[in-house]
């Protein structure tokens, strides 16, 4: 007899494993599906000699680079960043920053006031018990009180260090009369949850061996399993399949060995990140019933991606802040330039995000701060700079465009020969006059921070880690891909949990957004249980 | 230092060659030795491969495609244009044995990525101190949002 689930959810990183963890402990019987493994934290790099060259290759952030069997290709040729993600149960937080803000107010209205893209259907104060919630369940550093926001809870820990670095910084910004704060971060300062705090070994992207930074293979899954839940690795989705009433009735998936599989469910919930998640859809077209993509009747499957533009701006001290060290997510954060003033020439904003620069070979090859120097000057290139440095990271609004989009690729394939996601994104006009005002600001916050030498990296392709947009939310079916429940318009047990449901991208770093999100998806399906349509 | 895999075989790269190379990219200069003076590439080639195999068979075709005895740094830039995948492998390679060298590290001041340990509560001091005062009194900066 085949067994059928609850709950289906495909993809155990951020989104997956919050959803999967409050579903099971509210009674549901969830499969979770996902490609990758349980990570093995004695494998990470960052406590091993060979930490800058492994982050190169087999630990890189791109799947294309690390290559491995559980990773997908991202054809990106035509795309001016490179998108980049981790597979594995807790998914792309495995190498995230860990840098936990949440979106503000304004960011659900910027067709209201700002006369661009378009409104959510949801609006700031909707999610505030779910922020809440959610950052008691990660155990996020911070301080509240930050006049950025609107008031909130306190965090449940106290923030991590400044460093130098950021009391540095915090100081020039006192000097210029610019707004500061501790960054709040998915990482621990002291002892929470059977967990241990943070060492600042600056090794945060790729993996914590510590397990002081959260993601769901370590906040959620345990919790998840031990509530019944059952995740089952090394699975890939190929497809969801549809009965003939229309409904979800679970995917097809395959082994390691290639064997395929059935998983039935009376609810799908789709948390494969906002390119796994498109690549989906769009894989499960059915000529009878949604031929150009599952969900898709709206034609905005795999549109309206959204990457933030990225840029680092770095400067350097004539002495030194042991810049290698600390906590990658950031020390400190800037909203000066957050919100929108018309008469700079663009609308919207960014968030700086103050962050550590990395060890020698992250100088001096080129990947972050990188400066290819070779010859005698090098020598007074690494003099000047090592260990003296930190670096703003600018994160820019980045507005949807139907035109920036995920397909599939007619050529490449993963290991097991299913179609390949094709990314095409342009960086907007718009983007580059935003990214080039902070690039200018953030330059001057480290001079006026004392810096003696800085230097700016404008909009690095490497640098796609934030993933959204690809079916966003909405209440007209015609223009949306979701409802604000993200439950799809046009089946009504499919559920999205993932970044794909953003209609706006803010300019913040998205996984407190996302999991939040998660996690009033699965309260409401709670709460409607009764009503949930299921197939026969 | 504790390697993670056991030194891989680097018969295939003339070590010589490699590290003539290796002396005009990092010479002595500065305060600083050159690759030679530590000798980082005999000391780390084995253990760098070992980690990082698929740098091998570019830095075989870099050592192959540059005559140490008229190497200059103008020359590496020339076979970045030709052969991108021999000069990340030749620049890697190097640059990772260098900076192996607890002599190197010693120089720069750096001592790994280490482990630290902190008050988290210290951050009561720097708030009584009143760093943050400038920004709270300044007020709100976020924009209400109709519903
Ligand atoms: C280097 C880096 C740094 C980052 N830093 C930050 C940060 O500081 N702050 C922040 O907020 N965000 C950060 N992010 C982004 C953050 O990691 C993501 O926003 C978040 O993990 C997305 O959650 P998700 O659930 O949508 O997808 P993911 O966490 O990516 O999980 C998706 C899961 O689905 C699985 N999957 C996909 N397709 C299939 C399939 N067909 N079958 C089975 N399984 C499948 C994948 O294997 C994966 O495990 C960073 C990301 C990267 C890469
Ligand atoms: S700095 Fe902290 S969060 Fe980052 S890897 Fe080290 S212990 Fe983990």
């Amino acid at each position: 007899m085949t067994y059928r689930a609850d709950v289906l959810i495909i993809g155990a990183g951020a989104s997956g494993g919050v959803a999967a963890r409050h579903l099971a402990e509210h009674g549901f019987d969830v499969v979770c599906l996902e490609q990758g493994d349980w990570p093995d934290r004695s494998a990470f790099p960052g406590t091993r000699p060979d930490w800058e060259l492994a982050i190169r290759k087999d630990w890189a952030m791109s799947p294309n680079v690390r290559n491995r069997p559980e990773d997908y290709p991202v054809v990106h040729d035509e795309s001016d960043i490179e998108p980049l993600m981790y597979n594995a149960v807790g998914g792309s937080m495995i190498i995230y920053a860990g840098t936990w803000p949440r979106m503000l107010p304004s960011d659900f209205r910027v067709r209201t006031m700002d006369d661009v893209a378009d409104d959510w259907p949801i609006a700031y104060r909707e999610l505030v018990p779910y922020y809440d919630a959610i950052d008691q369940q990660i155990g996020v550093s911070g301080l509240a009180g930050d006049p950025a926001y609107p008031p909130h809870d306190d965090y449940p820990l106290p923030p991590l260090p400044l460093g130098a670095a950021g009391r540095r910084v915090a100081e020039g910004h006192n000097r210029l009369g610019w707004h500061w704060w501790p960054e709040p971060n998915a990482i621990l300062s002291a002892p929470y949850d059977g967990r241990r705090p943070c060492v600042q070994r600056g090794v945060c992207t790729s993996g914590c061996a510590e397990g002081a930074k959260a993601s769901t293979d370590l906040t959620h899954w345990p919790k998840a399993a031990a509530a019944g839940a059952r995740l089952i690795t090394g699975a890939r989705v190929s497809r969801i399949t549809l009965g003939p009433q229309g409904l979800a009735t679970g995917a097809v998936w395959l082994d390691r060995s290639g064997v395929e599989h059935h998983q039935e469910a009376d609810v799908v919930i789709l948390a494969a990140n906002a390119i796994g998640t498109a690549r989906l859809l769009l894989l499960s077209a059915d000529d009878r019933h949604c031929p150009d993509g599952l969900a898709n009747s709206s034609g905005l499957v795999g549109r309206r991606l959204m990457m933030h533009p990225f840029s680092v701006v770095t400067g350097w001290w004539d002495d030194q802040v042991e810049g290698w060290q600390g906590h990658f997510g950031a020390s400190i954060t800037s909203y000066q330039y957050y919100e929108s003033d018309p008469d700079r020439g663009f609308v919207r904003g960014a968030k700086w995000a103050l962050s550590p620069v990395g060890g020698p070979l992250n100088h001096i090859l080129p990947m972050r701060a990188g400066n290819e120097v070779w010859g005698p000057d090098h020598h007074v290139l690494m003099g000047r700079t090592f260990g003296r440095g930190a670096s703003w990271a600018i994160f820019g609004e980045d507005l949807p465009e139907e035109s920036n989009r995920v397909e599939l690729d007619p050529e490449r394939a993963d290991t097991h020969g299913i179609p390949a996601p094709r990314v095409s994104y342009r960086i907007s006009d718009h983007s580059r006059r935003l990214m080039a005002f902070q690039e200018d600001r953030a330059t001057e916050s480290l001079k006026a921070s004392g810096c003696q030498e800085t230097a700016v990296a404008s909009m690095i392709p490497y640098s796609g880690w934030h993933l959204m947009g690809t079916a966003r939310m909405g209440n007209d079916p015609a223009t949306s891909v979701v409802n604000s429940r993200q439950q799809a318009h046009d089946v009504a047990n499919l559920y999205v949990a993932d970044a794909s449901v953003f209609v706006t991208s803010s300019g913040v770093n998205p996984t407190c957004t996302i999991t939040a999100l998660a996690l009033r998806t699965a309260d409401l399906l709670v709460q409607h249980r009764s009503e949930q349509k299921v197939p026969a | 230092m504790t390697a993670a895999v056991s030194p891989a075989e680097t018969s295939d790269i003339d070590i010589g060659r490699l590290t003539a190379l290796a002396d005009v990219m990092l010479p002595a200069a500065h305060g600083m030795p050159a690759v030679s003076d530590v000798e980082a590439v005999e000391a780390y080639l084995a253990q760098v491969l070992s980690w990082r195999d698929d740098l091998r068979q570019p830095l075989v075709r870099a050592v192959d495609a540059l005559d140490p005895t008229s190497f200059t740094i103008d020359r590496l830039m020339a076979l970045h244009e030709e052969d991108e995948d021999a000069y990340v492998a030749l620049t890697s390679a190097v640059a990772a044995c260098y900076y192996l060298s607890p002599v190197v590290r010693e120089l720069i001041g750096y001592p790994g990525q280490v482990a630290k340990t902190y008050d988290p509560y210290a951050y009561t001091e720097w708030v009584a101190e009143g760093l943050l005062d400038p920004v709270v009194e300044r007020g709100p900066i976020w924009r209400e949002a109709p519903e």
